[in-house]
C-alpha cells in the first residue's frame, strides 16, 4: 500500500527557478577571471617591452622554479575534480561522499596557498621591481580570488549540513564549484604565462 | 504562478513576523534598505550632487581656457590635479553612478521582478560608492590625486578610485542578473524592452572591462608604496588610467542611451518596433565595440592602431542602426512630443556626434591621439549619457519619484543641454584637429593652449549646459513632492511591463499578477485584448 502511494504522489519539484545566484556567480566569476587576465596581459606585455629592449626580465639572483608552479597547477586540477565530485554526490543525495569532496577542495586550495607562499618565500623577488610587482600582483590577486571561492565553498558546505541543498536542488553548490572552476581556470593561465614562459 | 512569486508557506510565515517586527523608519530605514527604488534614488541623488562638483569645475576650466597664454584661475601646482578631478570625477562621480541609480530604479519594473537581484548587495554598491566618493575627494583635499604633493594623499586616491570601482561592478552583477534571471514568464530575453536590455549588454560590458582597472588600480597602489618604480611619480598614474576616460572604452558607460532613446521613442510613436533583433544587435554591438580593457597595457598611441581603428569606425554603425529604427518608428507610427522625446533625441545627436568623431580620430594620421581631441570625445560620451539619464528620470518620473516632472521646464531643458553640449564638444574636436589644443593625458603643468575663439564657444556652452542642467532639476521638484491624489500608472500608454506598477511602486513592485507575457510590448497585447 505504502509503495501504491509513493506512486501515486506527485513528481518531484522542480529545481528552483529562477537560478539567481548561479547567474550572479558566473557574472561575478567572469569579472574576477577578468581581472587576473588583464594583469597577466599587463604582465606579458612589460616582459614584451623588456625582452626586445634586450633585456633579461627577471633580476640576477631571482628564480621562479618549476617544481612549486607545477605542484599547485596539479593540486588546482585535482581540486577541480573533487569540486565536480561534490555536485555530483550533492545530486545523488550522498551527503557524506558531498562531505568528503568538499573537504578535499579546501585542502587542496589550502595546499595550492602553501606552494605560493613557498614560492614566494624562494624567488627572491623585490616588490620594488617591476617583475616583482607583477608577479606578486598576479599571484596575489589570484590567491584573493581564492580564498574567495574557499569562503564560498565553506558557506554552501554549511548549507548542504543544514540540508538547504539536495538533489536536483543544488544551485548552491553548482554555483560554488563554477566559481572555483574560474579560479582553476585563472591559475591554469598563470601557470602557462608566468610560471612556464616566466 | 510567476517564476519569482514567493512559494505560499514562506509568504505566510514572513507575514507573520512582519506584524510582530518593528520596522525602522528615517535614517535606520534608509540605511538597511534593500528596496531597489530608494537605493536608486540615493544613488540618482548623490550622483546630481558629485556632478554639480565635476560641472561646476568644467565650467572654471572653460573659463580658464579663454585666454590661452596664461593661468588666471588655477595654479601652475595645482591645475592637474583638478583637471584629473574633472576627468576622471565626470565618468566615476557622475555618469556611472547616474546610470546605475536610474537603471536600478527602472530596470526591475521592466522585467517584472518583484526585487532586484541580491538587494543587500545592491545597497552595499551605493554605500561602498558614497564611502569611495567620500575618500576619492579627500584624497584631492590633502593633496592627493595624480600629480599632488601627498604621498598618502596619492595612495587614497588610488584606494579610492578602486572602491568605486568594484562598487560599480557589484551593482553590475545586481543589474545584469535581474535580467538576465528575474524575468517575469514569458519575458524571453528576445521581449525584454530595450532599456533594460541596453543595461545587461552596458553590465556585462563593465564586468568584463573594469576588473582590469581593478587590476591597475591594484599594481598602481602596490608599486606607489614601493617607491614607484614601474608607474612612475605621482603625476604618471593618470597615464596609466587614460583608457578607461578615452574612446572606445568611454562608449560603455554611454550603451543605456540607445536604449533609453529606442523605448521612448517606439512608445511615443505608439509603434513596435519592426526588426526587434536589429535594435538588440545595434545595442549589443556598441557595447562590444566598446570594449577596451585591451589598451589598459599599451604604453602609447602607436600600436593596436587597426584595431582601434576597426572599433572607432563600427561604433558608428549602432548609432545610425537606432537612429535608422527611430526614423521608421515615427514614418510608421503617430508623433507626440513629450520632453524625453526631446532627451532622447538631444543624447541620440550628441552620441552620434561623439561616435562620429571617435570614428575620425580613430586614424592615425590626423595625430590626434593624445590632444585635447580625445577629451572631446569622451566629453561627448558623458555628455549623452548625462542627458539620456536625465531624460530617463523625467520618463519614469511616477516611478522614482511621486507625480510627473513639470512639464515647461522639462521641454526647455533638452534644446539648452543638446546646444551646451554641442558648443562644449565641438571647440574641442577643432583645437585637437588643428592641433593647437592642449594635450589631454600628457603632464602639462602650463595647461595652457586652444584657440581663444573657439574656447569662448566652449564657455557659451558649458553655461548652455548648466542651464539645462538647472531647468531639468526644476522640472524634477515636483517628483519629490507628495500629490493630492496618486499619480497615474501609465501616464505613456506604455508597452512595457513597469507601467503596469502604481506610481510609485510599492515595496514589492506590483499589486496585481501580471500577465504571461507573450510579446515584446506586453501593454499593447492588453490594451488590443481589450
Amino acid at each position: 500500500m505504502a509503495a501504491d502511494a509513493a506512486l501515486a504522489m506527485p513528481p518531484a519539484a522542480a529545481p528552483t527557478r529562477p537560478r539567481v545566484l548561479l547567474v550572479g556567480t558566473a557574472l561575478a566569476a567572469g569579472a574576477s577571471f577578468m581581472t587576473v587576465m588583464g594583469l597577466i596581459g599587463i604582465y606579458l606585455s612589460r616582459r614584451a617591452d623588456v625582452i626586445s629592449s634586450g633585456a633579461t626580465w627577471l633580476p640576477d639572483k631571482t628564480q621562479i622554479p618549476l617544481t612549486p608552479g607545477n605542484l599547485a597547477f596539479g593540486t588546482m586540477l585535482l581540486s577541480a575534480v573533487a569540486v565536480t565530485w561534490a555536485v555530483d554526490a550533492v545530486g545523488k543525495d550522498d551527503r557524506k561522499m558531498a562531505y568528503l569532496a568538499l573537504g578535499l577542495t579546501l585542502l587542496f586550495g589550502l595546499s595550492v596557498v602553501n606552494l605560493t607562499v613557498f614560492l614566494y618565500k624562494i624567488s627572491g623577488l623585490s616588490v620594488s621591481t617591476t617583475p616583482g610587482l607583477l608577479f606578486y600582483a598576479v599571484t596575489g590577486t589570484h590567491l584573493a580570488m581564492m580564498f574567495g571561492g574557499m569562503a564560498f565553498l565553506v558557506v554552501m558546505t554549511i548549507r548542504v549540513l543544514a540540508g538547504d541543498y539536495r538533489g536536483r536542488d543544488r544551485e548552491g553548490v553548482v554555483s560554488a564549484a563554477l566559481f572555483w572552476y574560474a579560479t582553476v581556470a585563472a591559475h591554469a593561465v598563470i601557470w602557462l604565462a608566468i610560471y612556464i614562459t616566466k | 504562478m510567476a517564476v519569482i512569486d514567493t512559494a505560499p508557506e514562506t509568504a505566510a510565515t514572513h507575514a507573520a513576523t512582519a506584524v510582530a517586527r518593528i520596522e525602522p523608519t528615517g535614517f535606520a530605514a534608509l540605511l538597511g534598505t534593500g528596496d531597489h527604488k530608494v537605493i536608486g534614488r540615493l544613488y540618482i541623488a548623490t550622483s546630481l550632487l558629485l556632478g554639480a562638483v565635476v560641472m561646476l569645475l568644467g565650467l572654471l576650466f572653460s573659463i580658464e581656457a579663454v585666454d590661452t597664454g596664461s593661468l588666471s584661475i588655477f595654479t601652475k601646482d595645482t591645475v592637474f590635479q583638478f583637471w584629473t578631478l574633472l576627468r576622471v570625477g565626470g565618468v566615476f562621480l557622475l555618469a556611472f553612478p547616474l546610470v546605475i541609480g536610474v537603471a536600478m530604479v527602472v530596470v526591475p519594473l521592466q522585467v517584472g521582478a518583484k526585487a532586484i537581484a541580491f538587494p543587500r548587495a545592491a545597497a552595499a554598491s551605493y554605500w561602498a560608492f558614497l564611502l569611495g566618493a567620500g575618500l576619492f575627494l579627500a584624497s584631492y583635499a590633502i593633496n592627493g590625486g595624480p600629480g599632488g604633493g601627498s604621498n598618502t594623499g596619492v595612495n587614497l586616491w588610488i584606494a579610492s578610485l578602486g572602491l568605486i570601482v568594484v562598487a560599480i561592478l557589484l551593482a553590475a552583477v545586481c543589474l545584469a542578473t535581474t535580467v538576465f534571471a528575474l524575468r517575469q514568464t514569458g519575458l524571453t530575453m528576445n521581449r525584454i524592452p530595450l532599456y533594460a536590455w541596453s543595461v545587461a549588454v552596458a553590465a556585462v560590458m563593465w564586468l568584463l572591462t573594469l576588473p582590469v582597472l581593478v587590476g591597475v588600480l591594484v599594481l598602481m597602489y602596490v608599486d606607489h608604496r614601493h617607491g614607484g618604480s614601474t608607474f612612475g611619480d605621482n603625476a604618471s598614474l593618470f597615464n596609466h588610467l587614460d583608457w578607461v576616460l578615452r574612446n572606445p572604452q568611454v562608449y560603455v558607460v554611454a550603451v543605456p542611451v540607445l536604449g533609453f532613446a529606442a523605448d521612448v521613442l517606439a512608445t511615443t510613436a505608439k509603434a513596435r518596433i519592426a526588426p526587434r533583433f536589429a535594435a538588440q544587435g545595434a545595442i549589443g554591438a556598441f557595447g562590444i565595440f566598446g570594449f577596451g580593457a585591451f589598451l589598459a597595457g599599451a604604453d602609447a598611441h602607436d600600436h593596436k592602431a587597426w584595431v582601434v581603428i576597426a572599433l572607432g569606425v563600427a561604433a558608428l554603425l549602432p548609432v545610425l542602426a537606432i537612429l535608422g529604427l527611430a526614423g521608421d518608428l515615427f514614418r510608421r507610427g503617430s508623433f507626440a512630443f513629450n520632453p524625453a522625446v526631446g532627451y532622447a533625441v538631444a543624447g541620440l545627436l550628441i552620441l552620434l556626434l561623439t561616435v562620429a568623431a571617435g570614428a575620425l580620430g580613430s586614424f592615425p594620421g590626423l595625430e590626434t591621439y593624445g590632444t585635447i581631441f580625445d577629451v572631446g570625445v569622451s566629453t561627448g560620451a558623458l555628455l549623452a549619457t548625462l542627458i539620456a539619464s536625465l531624460g530617463a528620470i523625467t520618463w519614469w518620473a511616477t516611478k522614482i519619484g511621486r507625480q510627473p516632472v513639470a512639464k515647461g521646464p522639462a521641454a526647455v531643458a533638452p534644446v539648452a543641454l543638446l546646444l551646451g553640449s554641442a558648443a562644449i564638444i565641438l571647440p574641442d574636436l577643432i583645437a585637437g584637429l588643428i592641433g593647437d589644443g592642449p594635450p589631454s593625458t600628457e603632464l602639462s603643468p602650463s595647461w595652457v593652449g586652444g584657440i581663444e575663439g573657439v574656447n569662448v564657444v566652449a564657455v557659451v556652452g558649458v553655461l548652455l549646459l548648466l542651464l539645462g542642467v538647472v531647468a531639468s532639476l526644476a522640472a524634477f521638484v515636483p517628483i519629490i513632492r507628495t500629490p493630492d491624489q496618486p499619480a497615474e500608472a501609465d501616464p505613456w500608454e506604455g508597452q512595457s511591463l513597469e507601467w503596469l506598477a502604481p506610481s510609485p511602486p510599492p515595496l514589492d513592485n506590483f499589486d496585481i499578477e501580471l500577465p504571461v507575457v507573450v510579446s515584446a510590448e506586453p501593454l499593447v497585447d492588453l490594451r488590443e485584448e481589450k
